[in-house]
């Protein structure tokens, strides 16, 4: 098996790396590859609780690198979707407890067993980044419609590029309503500024903080927009580049909601 | 060493073309450039005769005066055709300066622009030593500065510096001008609110404040009545 690493980054905190990896991780498993996901995120481990596995952590990733446990001991198959697996972050060291150096070793290992190695890469730019960054093949830059966020991931974005790692561009937590007011950024001006490839737009959903504090998977839950969303990039990051990128329609008013209801247009 | 002295000389000789150029100090009193000039012009005996002499008196102002009194020594004295002085080096004139640029003398100019294309992301510094021309973009957070003028054909959103360090003739002009800061020499300005004016606009400094305006509408070098190296 010749993997792939995808690191799924953004630059600022807070925009959704961490529930984007979850449920890439879970869609992609889902379509029956293998696939593992990486918490990078040392000292703040958090993938495990959106996972809902946080209770079966024995060895973690500084282990697991270190060469102090075997790949299969350290990672957790999760028991609802075959072929996911975890392998979460220590909680009680740092950053620079890992090199780049040897997370491109590690890397080289985990690409021989597993399709795709999804890693979730912390906020900001130092050795957390350049660790999750070093053994990648692509990048998945996460975005919110902000323009603090737009700022970050652009910085994000040259530094990918310097790389050589073509980075994709998933905008996350869009209000529909908000962005036809003209109150939020749009896909459109977002795009225009990163100029990068639109893997997938994610609209904002209540759904992402119920899965969150119960660790269920978003995409299992079924009315889930943005769990559908995740799986469409999921498919994407697959191959199926045909897919349509679909732009988050809001709930529009009251009349037009009544109009639906009684199949006046859509 | 004796080369030495003799490029040094007050008073010196030498063949040229089909006349003789003599090169001396005018400050040196009259009658040591006369013993000088018969010191060199003796050895010449008849080679001196009818030619045509040049007075060359360097950096220095030579006055009329003493071209025509040494003139009608040398001819007094060895015969010599015609004594003139150089001709006078122009000076860097508005009169210079027409006929430079009207010729096109921007044919053998070596270009000070560095032209790029792509896009300036957030936290990349673009540097040019002069102009600076960009194809593409400027993110905001991105840096461009220069030593000249800026020039971006594409949207410019982040920190523009021109002219430094302390050149305050330059311009910042983008076709979509919405920076966040722009500095030119040492005047700084915060970029204009945001809007959704998308002409080409460019900054400059008028009584010591950093002034926007219509790049088209202004126009300001197509007054120029010709065109110049910038």
């Amino acid at each position: 098996m010749d993997g792939k690493i995808i690191v799924v980054t953004s630059g600022k905190g807070g925009v959704g790396k961490t529930t984007a990896t979850a449920s890439i991780g879970a869609a992609l498993a889902a379509e029956g590859k293998r696939v593992l996901v990486v918490d990078m995120d040392i000292g703040l481990r958090n993938l495990d609780v959106v996972m809902g596995l946080e209770n079966r952590i024995v060895f973690n990733v500084v282990d697991a690198v270190k060469g102090k446990c075997r790949i299969n001991q350290a990672a957790i198959k999760d028991r609802r979707i075959e072929n996911l697996y975890l392998l979460p972050a220590s909680q009680s060291d740092n950053k620079d407890v890992l090199i780049p150096e040897d997370m491109i070793r590690f890397g080289a290992k985990i690409r021989s067993e597993f399709d795709y190695v999804l890693m979730d890469c912390p906020a900001g730019i130092e050795r957390g980044f350049e660790n999750s960054v070093a053994a990648a093949d692509e990048a998945v830059v996460i975005c919110m419609p902000e323009v603090s966020s737009v700022r970050d991931a652009d910085r994000v974005i040259g530094l990918l590029y310097a790389r050589d790692i073509t980075p994709k561009l998933v905008v996350n937590r869009i209000v529909p309503d908000m962005v036809a007011r003209g109150d939020m950024l749009s896909h459109e001006d977002i795009v225009d500024v990163l100029s990068i490839d639109l893997l997938g737009l994610v609209p904002m959903d209540d759904h992402v903080v119920i899965s969150t504090n119960t660790g269920m998977p978003l995409i299992m839950q079924k009315d889930s927009k943005a769990g559908q969303a995740f799986r469409r990039i999921a498919q994407r990051l697959n191959g199926n580049t045909d897919i349509p990128i679909e732009i988050p329609q809001g709930q529009g008013r009251f009349w037009k909601r009544i109009g639906t209801k009684f199949g006046l247009g859509k | 060493m004796e080369t030495t002295d003799q490029n040094n000389a007050p008073v010196r000789l030498k063949g040229m073309g089909d006349g003789l150029c003599v090169s001396l100090d005018p400050d040196q009193p009259r009658a040591f450039i006369r013993s000088e000039l018969t010191r060199l012009f003796q050895p010449l005996k008849h080679l001196a005769v009818n030619a045509r002499v040049i007075l060359d008196f360097g950096e220095a102002e030579g006055d009329e005066g003493l071209v025509d009194e040494l003139g009608v020594f040398l001819k007094e004295n060895f015969g010599v055709g015609s004594v003139t002085q150089t001709p006078k080096r122009r000076g860097s004139s508005e009169d210079f300066v027409r006929r430079r640029d009207v010729d096109r003398s921007w044919h053998h100019y070596r270009s000070d622009v560095l032209m790029l294309t792509g896009r300036v992301r957030s936290g990349q510094k673009v540097t040019a030593r002069r102009h600076l021309l960009i194809l593409g973009d400027v993110n905001p957070g991105g840096e461009v500065v220069a030593g000249g003028d800026i020039l971006i054909m594409g949207s410019l959103a982040g920190t523009a510096i021109a002219g430094q360090p302390d050149e305050v003739d330059t311009i910042v002009l983008a076709l979509d001008f919405r920076p966040t800061q722009v500095q030119i020499g040492s005047v700084v300005a915060a970029g204009p609110p945001p809007s959704r004016r998308r002409f080409p606009e460019y900054a400059h400094v008028e009584g010591g404040h950093i002034v926007v305006e219509n790049y088209m509408k202004a126009n300001p070098f197509g007054r120029m009545p010709w065109p110049e190296v910038r």
